[in-house]
Formats: structure tokens, C-alpha cells, sequence
């Protein structure tokens, strides 16, 4: 007797009772149902997430100073810090010096506000912003023209600065070049700084903010070199960091620029008794998520699993009453041959299709459910364009692990409910069974 | 040719008993003691009035049953020593059953009906419709191969039931009250497949009833009673030949 065969006679006998046997998958298509909704949201949510940090800048890290043996960052508090503990300048130079295309220095120094009268007579509010070659990356700007800061006109003191787009259109006529022009701000302190314009880049209003109900009235950072910056502020002399962000390459693996911080600092720091350098990245928060989605995966599994088993109870008293109602039918097949082997397999392929279709329909059942949450979200997405400049298209992404885990266990549930019913069904003594009416 | 003669021992039965155990006290015994010798190509009736122990006996002629003691060599294998992987092959192979009630899977058509001792001899797929669909010609039923069970009539049933007990080829027919549930016409016609399937085929058929005139129409006649033969007509010896297809 082949599989081909049972498998025949099991959708025969299956399809013989249709409205029975879809009663009997109710429990299993409900619980395989939950799992796959669960789980597609599950991944899309990750995948989402990941997609909009990605966007973000899911390509910048954290360096902080840490207390050795210290296990996270609150613990630094115990052991005073000394200014020889802190990170210094000189050191983030070196170290993107050492990587120069993988690694820039992402951190932001606010130095007050400025103002500028464009050509109409009109001021033009800004905010003075210290920055490094990084810096853009940390507030998810893009060069849109022209190029961004360098670590030379940091060192070298450039009065160079980048501007936003918006700043282009609040200052300068249509159609006019910015760059090469050469600004004056007037600062808060009363100082006026001339300023040559090397790049324009586009501001990200989901990071930083609207602000100004209008373009007019927004005010939007001039990054100048942190060198600059620091001038204005009157400050000759830096004492060092506690933290900075650093912001890399998207070229680059993650992991792997991770590990060249890591040991460069390693290194720095490998003399100092108390203090050493970690680093946190926005693929933390990813983690954080991914636990969240863990935890909830599991909650659904076990009421899954619940479901699966109250499901699988079903399956059996519906195999046990088709044993019962088959046994003349058991009694004919063993008369004519079958071994007990053969009755045995042939009723739990029975419960094992009954299960699979079960589960196949959960499945479906499962990712129709994904797909008409995706369409929802993605109607909510489409109405902010902030959102979908963040967001774009939210792609459904089924879970494939969860679908084939789905499978196996609904399959695992046929075998198990199903082999007590077929083995009393192989146990049938055929005499008896043939004068069963 | 010469076969005829010394026509092959299909059954050995010396002395069988069957007890049933209904707690320890109440042992019933219900075949005292059977022996019985049927050879290749015998039609033979067994005839009782119910509780004779005939059905006993046909259970255990058809291995669906062991003795209690005794024992009963079928083509010269003693079938009380066999396992129940055994006794089913035995009963896939060597017996082919034809029920009063027809006992045909109601599911299935004509065609799987008679096919399923094939499915459960482990044949393919093409042999087994071929094998069928020839066997259903042979009873006259291949214009309803594609009939399930419900929309036959009962002698056509039972022509569907004759055909599935020849599935395998195997050494007996071995028919309980065939024509118990069928009028006197559907009846006649049903004995006549039975007579064409032991002049023809050569088949040792079995016929278990409780009718004198059905038993009338076999060449031996064993009668049962309270457990024990009490006649046997015997062998005649003149069994019929085999028909050599000369084609």
C-alpha cells in the first residue's frame, strides 16, 4: 500500500464528510491563524523599524566613557572621572584619521543662534551648529550640493559652513548658486561672522523637527567646523568628552567598524585602572524591539500551542467517532488483507491531512490578515508625509520560519491525536468487526 | 491432466476445537473436534442450522480466526501457528470472501472495490485497473465499474463482491449465505457465477448455508451441528479440470 494510496483514500474519506471535517480544523486553523498574524506583523514591524533607523542612522554609534567592569552606563558614577579620563579631541582625530573613508565624527556643538538680512531686507533666523565631518549623518541630513565638512577645515580653522535647503530658499533669489557665496551672520554675542558656503544639504524635518508652522519663519542649523564654533563660544581650550557619536560609512559593516573603535580605543585606554570606552549603537534599540517582538511571539505561541491542543482533542474524538463509524468498514479491509500496520497508517494520514489543510487554511488565513494590516498601515503612512518620507511603502513580510514551524506542528498534532484512534482502529478483531452494524 | 487425479489437499483440518472464554467458569466450546479435507477444485457446502458452530468454522477456514487446538494446514501451511501479519496475508492471498451482506466499501466505485486486495497485495496501480476491470467482465459487471456501491442493485452487488474475492487469485471462495439477502432470480444468477467460477476458473469455492436446495446444487455436502460434523458426502474425486486456454 503506498503513500500515494493513503493519502488518496484519506482526502476520499475527508471530502466524504466536508462540514464535519472543517469543524475539526476550526482549533487548528484559529491557532495557526494567530500565530502566522502574529509573527508577519512580528517581522514587519522589524523590518520596518530597522528600515526607518536605517534612514535615521542606523550608521552611528555611541562611544562612552564606561567604568571597567561595569555593566552599564549608569555604573560609571562610582569612580570620580579625571580629566585624564576623558576622551580627547586628538584621540577621535586619530582615530578617523586611521579610518578615513569608514569612520567620521558625528558630534554637534550648539552655539547659539544667528541672523542674516537677505537682498529683500528681510532677516533670516539660524541656528550656529559646531560640527565635524559626521555631524550631518547624526541629524540625517543629505548633501545635496557642493560637499559636507571635513575634518581639515576643523583642524585647519575654516570659516567654511553647509546650510539647508531651506535656508537656500529663505536667503537667496530663485536660481541663484550658493555655493562659493560668502554669508555674514550676525551672532547672538554681536559678533559677525563671515562664512563661505561649501555645501547645501537637505534638512530632515522627522528628525529635527518643523518647528515653524511656515518655511519662512523655520530655523534651520549652519553647521560651521566645531573649531569655529568653539571660537565664538570663547572656548580655546577642550577638556575632553565623556561621550561622542561617531557616525560610519554605510559601505562598511556594522560589526566591523564596531570592532576597530572598540580596539582602537581598547588600546587608548588599556593603561587607564578605572575607565574604558563602549560603545552603543542604534542597532541597540533594534534589539529592544526584537525582544518586544520575542516576548510576544512567545505569549502567541503558547496560546497557539493551547489552541493546537484543544484543536488536536477535537481531531481525535472526530477520528474516534469515524473509527467507530468505519468499523464494519475496518472489519471488510482486514478481511480482505490489510494488516493492523496498514488500517493504523491509514487513519492517521487521515487526521495528519485533516491537520495539514487545517493549518494550510491558518496559514492563509494568517497572511490575508498580515496583508490587509499592511494595507491599513499603509493608508496611515500615506496621509503624513513626514511618515512616508521616514516609513515609505510598509512591505508585509511573512515570517517562512513561523510557516514551516506552523506546518510541522500541525503535522505533529495529526500524528499525535491521530495515532491513538488508528491503532484502536488496527486493533480491531475483524470478526467482531464485520458483524458491527 | 493427470492433476485431476490427485487433486492438491487445500484444506487439512484434524481435529479442531474452538472455545470461547466468558470468565473462567463459563467456557463454551463451540467446533468439538473438526476434521475435514477439501481438495483443489471442490465445490462444497457446508451446511447448519445457526448456532451449528458453521460460522466458527467458516471464520476459521478463512483465517480470520485460530483454533483453540488442532490444527489446519492451508496449502500446506498450518494457519493456528501464524502471527496476525501472517494470518492477514493469508487472507489477502489464499481467501477470497463473499459476504451475505455484500460488504463493499460505500465510498468508493465498483472499480476500487474490487481493487482494494490488490492495494493491500502491494500491486501498481495499472495492474491492478487491468486486473479489475477484468475480473468485473468476468461477472458482467464492467458497464458499472465507475458505480459506487448505493447505486447497485443487490445482486449487482454482489457481483461486484464475487469479482473482489477473485482479486488475488487466490485458493478459495469462500461464500457465507451469498444469496441470503438477494430474491430467488438475483440469487439464482449469483449461484451461477459461482458455478461458472468453478467450472471455468477452476476455483475451490466454499459455500456456507443453511439452504438444502442451495447445497443440493455442490458436489459434497458437510453438515454441522452442535460443533460437529454429522455428514459428509465426500470427496467425489472428479474435480474439474482446469481450462486450458488453447488460444
Amino acid at each position: 500500500m503506498s503513500f500515494f494510496e493513503n493519502l488518496k483514500m484519506a482526502f476520499g474519506s475527508i471530502a466524504a464528510n466536508k462540514m464535519r471535517s472543517l469543524l475539526t480544523m476550526l482549533g487548528i486553523i484559529i491557532g495557526i491563524s494567530a500565530v502566522i498574524t502574529i509573527t508577519t506583523l512580528g517581522t514587519t514591524l522589524r523590518a520596518t523599524v530597522k528600515g526607518a533607523l536605517d534612514s535615521l542612522g542606523s550608521n552611528l554609534f555611541y562611544v562612552y566613557l564606561s567604568e571597567k567592569n561595569a555593566d552599564n552606563y549608569y555604573d560609571t558614577v562610582e569612580i570620580e572621572v579625571t580629566p585624564d579620563d576623558l576622551i580627547q579631541l586628538s584621540m577621535l582625530e586619530e582615530l578617523v584619521e586611521k579610518y578615513p573613508d569608514e569612520i567620521r565624527l558625528a558630534d554637534e556643538n550648539s552655539a547659539g543662534s544667528g541672523t542674516l538680512r537677505n537682498s529683500e531686507n528681510k532677516d533670516v533666523s539660524i541656528n550656529i551648529v559646531g560640527a565635524y565631518n559626521g555631524t550631518l549623518d547624526y541629524n540625517g541630513g543629505k548633501i545635496l550640493a557642493g560637499r559636507n565638512l571635513t575634518m581639515r577645515d576643523v583642524t585647519e580653522r575654516k570659516y567654511t559652513c553647509i546650510v539647508s535647503d531651506i535656508f537656500v530658499r529663505q536667503y537667496f533669489k530663485k536660481g541663484e548658486d550658493p555655493l562659493g557665496r560668502v554669508i555674514i551672520v550676525n551672532t547672538e554675542g554681536g559678533a559677525a561672522l563671515e562664512l563661505s558656503i561649501v555645501g547645501v544639504y537637505k534638512y530632515n524635518a522627522m528628525i529635527n523637527g518643523m518647528g515653524a508652522t511656515s518655511e519662512e519663519e523655520m530655523k534651520t542649523p549652519v553647521y560651521v567646523p566645531n573649531t569655529i564654533a568653539q571660537q565664538l563660544q570663547g572656548i580655546y581650550y577642550d577638556p575632553g568628552l565623556w561621550g561622542t557619536m561617531l557616525s560610519f560609512n554605510i559601505k562598511y559593516d556594522s560589526k566591523t567598524v564596531q570592532d576597530h573603535i572598540q580596539s582602537f580605543f581598547d588600546e587608548k585606554y588599556a593603561s587607564n585602572k578605572n575607565y574604558g570606552i563602549k560603545i552603543s549603537s542604534a542597532m541597540d534599540q533594534l534589539k529592544m524591539i526584537d525582544t518586544v517582538i520575542n516576548v510576544i511571539t512567545i505569549v502567541v505561541a503558547v496560546i497557539a500551542a493551547i489552541s493546537l491542543l484543544v484543536g488536536g482533542v477535537g481531531v481525535m474524538n472526530i477520528m474516534l467517532v469515524s473509527v467507530t463509524e468505519r468499523t464494519r468498514e475496518i472489519g471488510i479491509r482486514k478481511a480482505l488483507g490489510a494488516k493492523k500496520r496498514a488500517i493504523k497508517r491509514q487513519f492517521v494520514t487521515e487526521a495528519i491531512i485533516i491537520c495539514l489543510i487545517g493549518g494550510i487554511i491558518g496559514i492563509l488565513i494568517g497572511l490575508l490578515n498580515g496583508e490587509l494590516v499592511g494595507l491599513v498601515a499603509n493608508m496611515l503612512v500615506k496621509s503624513d508625509p513626514t511618515y512616508e518620507d521616514l516609513l515609505g511603502n510598509i512591505s508585509i513580510q511573512p515570517s517562512t520560519g513561523a510557516i514551516m514551524i506552523s506546518l510541522i506542528f500541525s503535522m505533529l498534532t495529526g500524528v499525535f491525536f491521530g495515532l491513538y484512534p488508528a491503532s484502536k482502529a488496527a486493533k480491531m478483531n475483524p470478526i467482531d468487526a464485520l458483524r458491527y452494524d | 491432466m493427470t492433476v485431476s487425479n490427485m487433486a492438491k489437499r487445500i484444506i487439512e483440518m484434524s481435529n479442531i476445537i474452538k472455545r470461547y472464554y466468558i470468565g473462567q467458569p463459563n467456557e463454551l466450546q463451540i467446533l468439538n473436534g473438526i476434521s475435514l479435507t477439501v481438495h483443489e477444485g471442490e465445490f462444497v457446502a457446508i451446511v447448519g442450522a445457526s448456532g451449528s458452530g458453521k460460522s466458527t468454522l467458516m471464520n476459521m477456514i478463512g483465517a480470520l480466526d485460530k483454533p483453540t487446538e488442532g490444527s489446519y494446514l492451508l496449502n500446506g501451511v498450518d494457519v493456528s501457528k501464524l502471527s496476525d501479519k501472517q494470518l492477514s496475508e493469508i487472507r489477502n492471498k489464499e481467501i477470497g470472501f463473499v459476504f451475505q451482506t455484500f460488504n463493499l466499501i460505500s465510498r468508493t466505485n465498483a472499480l476500487k472495490n474490487v481493487e482494494m486486495p490488490m492495494l493491500y497485495a502491494g500491486k501498481g496501480r495499472k495492474e491492478r485497473s487491468k486486473r479489475a476491470m477484468e475480473l468485473l467482465e468476468l461477472v458482467e459487471m464492467e458497464d458499472r465499474s465507475t458505480h459506487k456501491p448505493n447505486e447497485l442493485s443487490g445482486g449487482q452487488k454482489q457481483r461486484v463482491a464475487i469479482a473482489r474475492a477473485m482479486a488475488n487469485d487466490p485458493s478459495i471462495i469462500l461464500a457465507d449465505e451469498p444469496t441470503g439477502a438477494l430474491d430467488t432470480k438475483t440469487g439464482r444468477m449469483v449461484m451461477d457465477i459461482f458455478h461458472k467460477l468453478h467450472k471455468q476458473e477452476g476455483k475451490t469455492v466454499i459455500l456456507i448455508t443453511h439452504s438444502p436446495e442451495l447445497a443440493s446444487e455442490t458436489e459434497r455436502i458437510i453438515t454441522i451441528s452442535d460443533g460437529s460434523i454429522v455428514s459428509d458426502t465426500g470427496y467425489t474425486g472428479n474435480a474439474p479440470d482446469k481450462e486450458v486456454s488453447a488460444e
